[in-house]
């Protein structure tokens, strides 16, 4: 059964309970960062913030203003780039479709983090049992265990004005179609956003505005070299040279491929250049 | 509250002003959205453009200190349109009544005014009586003297153009929330008003709440479900601190505190002079001897007056600031802030640090050291070895690790229990509060002074442990029957004879009828099931009597039915009075019969009060500038409120426009709560909102030359600070009487001790206070603002 998370923006008070009970549920350390002047505390998503709501003062083309907020994290592809492109297959979707990251596996080679259509995943630093420093990929995991153990993730049972829900992927759509007509009014351009380029995503959400308007992608893509890379050539490569080689070669042709200032590819954030 | 916070989701229209509820009050927002749901519109009128703001269907900027003039437009418009309740207000308020002939209102102020002493003598705001003291009245409100003519003609003045002029709202927006807010004004609808410290701080802050009972009087809007004028309290528990005389000139339930006055010298003469003919407080006597019987217990006597001479009896005003003139003058020798951090949160705080300079001694209970704790660090700014004054750090522990009950601002006293135990040597309140006082009688014990004596009466009967027995509390805040020795069903059974006792008025009746060791304590109740108009009965406990809305008998039309079946509080069914809801009424007294239709049963003549003879500043409110004005005043001449105490030397200077050209507010944000003592020592509430700040407009910037994220001075004619600049499209510069005027807002939640630092916004306030209440006007004053080079 195929869950996911609807992010209603157009509820959303900016309240920043969403982050706060995602560090706690996580553990995660604060990072109080350079002031940016705006009430936005942190620029974006990474290892040590697996979410954080964007503020943005926004003048409509029709003169209106609007102030809009946007809970943001991990989109949970159907179709995820991150773990197209892990080497060490580190990344893997379960069955509920949340995409999570085995810290036992990843190896901090940081090429999810390079080719996240979202730009959410990062590398933090983290101490292993033998209290070695080592830096691993991190991201929101839709707080697995709370909702394999049928519990709703931490900032969608936070959320006072149910602008995060949690629920069987089928029935948020529907959800969301609902409020997408009542929102209509207030927000002639609203829009669901569940980009089809990857296939659908497990956190997606209503927008007030449209995509661009809050960085996000018209049309985010899993790069076709990832494809190639993940369905193809990782496993006829594992069975041909056996997995030790193939892990020699993983940096080379990953690199290649996916180097991140390049953007070769089509897909992935090349998208959003000229949206600003 | 008049209504409570999951009415609010019964509302047609929802005007948020003086306040930002869905950064200070997130969760009422909750409610706030059923309403919308349901079609309901949400106004929000702020300086500034806030996060509630951008949930608002309506939004309207208002600059600070300027809402009984934009409250003044809406009760001209909703006259003028013809828009208000017109059988609301004819029968329901004292809008029939004939005043005085010799009330007067001149060029901003009241007749009885005396300069000297800047106070009023209220002779002449009275009503008209016919020989047997009834009061006179033209139903037709049609008498130049009727309340409705007079309350029109004060507020012919404030039209649109004259409104827009002062208060800096466009006649477009203007226009769009009065029409929007006044359409509440039919029988089948209600709207209510949501408001907090954006209102109350002011010169003029008792007025503007005021204005606010005047308009939805009008309106027919209050007693009604989704009506109400509605005080969103800023602390979990302010509400249950105000209900047991957190402030100074109060007993608890809200009975005067006596002073050292002819009219409260004896407990005879305190009741003669205190106790209203008619209407509810004519009981008080009987809450009165009851409240002193809990206070002395067996010593309290009906023949030595309960030991109301004991009482001690009020030499001067005690609020805030006059606490910390006096103790800036010397006259103050110790003091103890209980959660309280005057050094961030008091005005005038260069003034304040001053003053604490001066205890002997100082004892700050808190969770973590504040700035008050460390006032005389040289993280403070300050050279300890010149400092004198003794400071004692005392650790309380935080609210899941005690139990009692807190009053939320719906007047729902809810019961908590304790979750965890304190961490190490931290205690709770009720255990501080429990061995201050078993000291202090120990070391009176073997005195027999005249200072001695009403320490060794006090009763104390809260058990003999370490920590008080809370439920020995809550019994005595309930009241017995002396001599059953069965707590008291609730106060209309107390009695002025000696044979009942009470903690609390107001409060009795949620611990009714239990024997000893019989737990019968109502706010422990959760359950959670609708008993209609989501009122929920059966969960906690309202004060008074499990009542939710206050002047619900106004729920119901003259005749006894309710004015629209969707807004169904209470009616009369022949019999009695029945509903949703605890009847604020005689449960039998019939609609047809006397006082059937005075709904307002505190008050003496039982009807809304658009003319109040209560208030220090007058019976109708009149806009005045704040002590720090941009601009002339365009209503009258008079510039401030008359009727406002001027505290005079040095450290409460005064700024001109001349020199500080720049309107300024404070406030509070998500993240942070009051002083910040609390979060400001948590990571993550810190790492959201780190930085002081100021919201300047992009406007202002310009002129200043000062770009984002640039650290600049602000500067007013008490103190200077820096923050970081936040250039926002949310802030505009205001056109006021034709002039531009500029207006920048900060928070005032930081401070030198914490994780997240910055600079004390309250070094720039004022030591100035309200008319009726001295809360000082933090809202609205003048600065300037420059960049800083580095």
């Amino acid at each position: 059964m195929s869950y996911a998370k609807l992010v209603d923006v157009t509820k959303c008070t900016a309240c920043r309970a969403c982050m706060v009970a995602c560090k706690n549920w996580n553990d995660l350390p604060s990072d109080s960062q350079a002031y940016g002047g705006t009430y936005q505390s942190h620029t974006k998503c990474d290892g040590k913030t697996w979410n954080v709501l964007q503020m943005k003062e926004y003048e409509t083309s029709s003169g209106g203003f609007e102030w809009l907020f946007r809970h943001q994290a991990c989109m949970h592809c159907e179709e995820a780039a991150c773990e197209k492109v892990c080497p060490e297959s580190a990344i893997s979707t379960t069955s509920l479709g949340n995409v999570v990251i085995d810290q036992e596996k990843c190896v901090g080679c940081s090429y999810c983090t390079q080719n996240c259509p979202f730009d959410v995943v990062e590398l933090a630093e983290y101490v292993t049992e033998d209290g070695e420093t080592v830096e691993r990929a991190q991201k929101c995991t839709m707080c697995d265990g709370r909702i394999q153990a049928g519990l709703q993730p931490a900032c969608a049972d936070i959320c006072g004005m149910d602008a995060i829900v949690f629920g069987k992927k089928e029935e948020m759509k529907k959800l969301a179609e609902a409020r997408l007509n009542e929102v209509k009014d207030r927000y002639p351009n609203a829009q669901i956003y569940d980009p089809a380029g990857v296939d659908g995503t497990h956190t997606f959400y209503l927008l007030a505005e449209d995509p661009a308007v809050y960085d996000l992608p018209e049309n985010p893509k899993v790069p076709v070299s990832a494809v190639v890379w993940k369905d193809y050539a990782q496993p006829m490569g594992k069975a041909l040279l056996g997995v030790t080689t193939m892990a020699v070669m993983t940096g080379y042709i990953t690199n290649k491929l996916f180097n991140k200032e390049g953007h070769a590819e089509e897909g992935g954030q090349t998208d959003e250049t000229d949206k600003e | 509250m008049t209504n409570h916070w999951n009415d609010i989701q019964h509302s047609d229209c929802m005007m948020v002003i003086g306040a930002n509820p869905a950064e200070n009050h997130p969760i009422s927002m909750k409610y706030v959205q059923k309403a919308k749901a349901k079609g309901a519109k949400l106004i929000s009128v702020d300086p500034r453009f806030t996060r509630t703001s951008q949930m608002a269907d309506y939004y309207s900027p208002l600059r600070s200190g300027t809402d009984i003039a934009f409250m003044g437009g809406l009760i001209h418009y909703a006259i003028n349109n013809n828009k208000y309740h017109k059988e609301y207000v004819k029968h329901y308020t004292n809008a029939t009544y004939l005043v005085s002939e010799d009330y007067e209102f001149n060029d901003g102020i009241f007749s009885g005014y005396d300069e000297e002493s800047r106070s009023y003598d209220k002779n002449t705001w009275t009503f008209q009586r016919d020989d047997d003291g009834n009061i006179l009245k033209d139903d037709e409100m049609e008498h130049p003297r009727s309340v409705f003519q007079l309350m029109k003609s004060h507020y012919d003045r404030y039209d649109i153009k004259t409104v827009s002029a002062m208060t800096g709202a466009s006649e477009e927006d203007f226009t769009q929330v009065a029409e929007a807010f006044c359409s509440t004004g039919t029988p089948d609808k209600t709207g209510t008003i949501m408001y907090a410290m954006g209102t109350t701080q002011h010169t003029v802050g008792s007025q503007n709440v005021r204005s606010y009972a005047i308009i939805q009087l009008l309106l027919g809007n209050v007693g009604r479900p989704g009506g109400g004028v509605n005080a969103m309290r800023g602390e979990c528990n302010v509400q249950g601190s105000t209900d047991f005389a957190l402030l100074f000139h109060l007993m608890p339930g809200y009975i005067g505190a006596p002073t050292v006055s002819e009219k409260h010298k004896t407990l005879s003469a305190y009741n003669e002079n205190e106790t209203p003919a008619s209407g509810f407080w004519s009981n008080k006597p009987k809450f009165l001897a009851s409240l002193l019987k809990a206070y002395y217990g067996d010593n309290a006597t009906k023949e030595n007056n309960y030991l109301y001479d004991y009482f001690p009896k009020g030499r001067k005003n005690y609020s805030h600031i006059s606490l910390f003139e006096s103790m800036y003058e010397g006259d103050i020798k110790g003091l103890i802030t209980w959660g309280q951090n005057p050094m961030v949160g008091g005005p005038n705080a260069t003034m304040e640090k001053e003053a604490m300079k001066k205890l002997d001694w100082l004892v700050c209970l808190d969770l973590w050291e504040t700035e008050t704790a460390s006032f005389w660090k040289e993280k403070a700014g300050q050279q300890p070895a010149s400092i004198n004054t003794e400071v004692f750090m005392l650790p309380a522990c935080g609210p899941y690790e005690k139990e009692g009950s807190v009053s939320n601002s719906g007047r729902w006293m809810q019961y908590r229990w304790k979750a965890l135990e304190p961490k190490h040597d931290s205690k709770s309140d009720a255990w501080f509060a429990h061995n201050l006082y078993r000291k202090l009688k120990e070391l009176y014990s073997q005195e027999t002074s005249e200072a001695a004596k009403p320490f060794n009466a006090l009763a104390w009967e809260f058990g003999e442990g370490e920590y008080p027995d809370v439920d020995l509390i809550c019994r005595e805040i309930n009241g017995y029957d002396l001599i059953t020795g069965k707590t008291i069903t609730n106060f209309t059974h107390l009695k002025d004879d000696g044979t009942t006792s009470c903690g609390n008025w107001i409060y009795s009746g949620f611990y009714p009828d239990a024997e000893p060791g019989e737990d019968n304590n109502l706010s422990k109740r959760r359950d959670d099931r609708d008993t209609g108009m989501e009122n929920y009965l059966n969960w906690s406990f309202s004060w008074p009597v499990n009542r939710r809305n206050l002047y619900n008998r106004c729920s119901a039309d003259p005749a006894g039915k309710p004015w629209s079946e969707a807004k169904e509080g209470i009616w009369w069914n022949g019999e009695a009075w029945t509903g949703h809801d605890v009847p604020d009424f005689g449960v039998t007294t019939d609609p047809a019969g006397e006082g059937g239709k005075n709904p307002f049963i505190m008050l003496p003549d039982g009807t809304g009060g658009l003319f109040a003879t209560g208030p220090a500043d007058g019976p109708f409110p009149e806009h005045y500038e704040p002590y720090e004005s941009p601009i002339p005043n365009v209503f009258s001449s008079m510039e401030l409120n008359p009727a406002v105490h001027i505290w005079k030397g040095a450290h409460n200077r005064r700024g001109k426009f001349a020199d500080f050209p720049i309107v300024a507010t404070t406030y509070r944000l998500t993240e942070h709560w009051q002083s910040g003592s609390m979060t400001r020592n948590l990571e993550w509430p810190s790492e959201l909102m780190p930085h002081m700040f100021i919201e300047i407009s992009e406007d202002l910037a310009k002129e200043k030359g000062i770009n984002s994220k640039d650290k600049v001075k602000i500067t007013s004619a008490r103190g200077e600070i820096e923050a970081l600049a936040m250039i926002t499209k949310r802030f505009k510069p205001y056109k006021i009487r034709g002039k531009k005027i500029h207006h920048i807002g900060m928070p005032w939640h930081y401070g030198y001790e914490g994780i997240a630092t910055g600079s004390i916004a309250n070094y720039l306030t004022p030591h100035i206070g309200d008319a009726n209440t001295m809360i000082p006007e933090y809202k609205a004053f003048l600065c300037d603002v420059r960049r800083v080079e580095t």
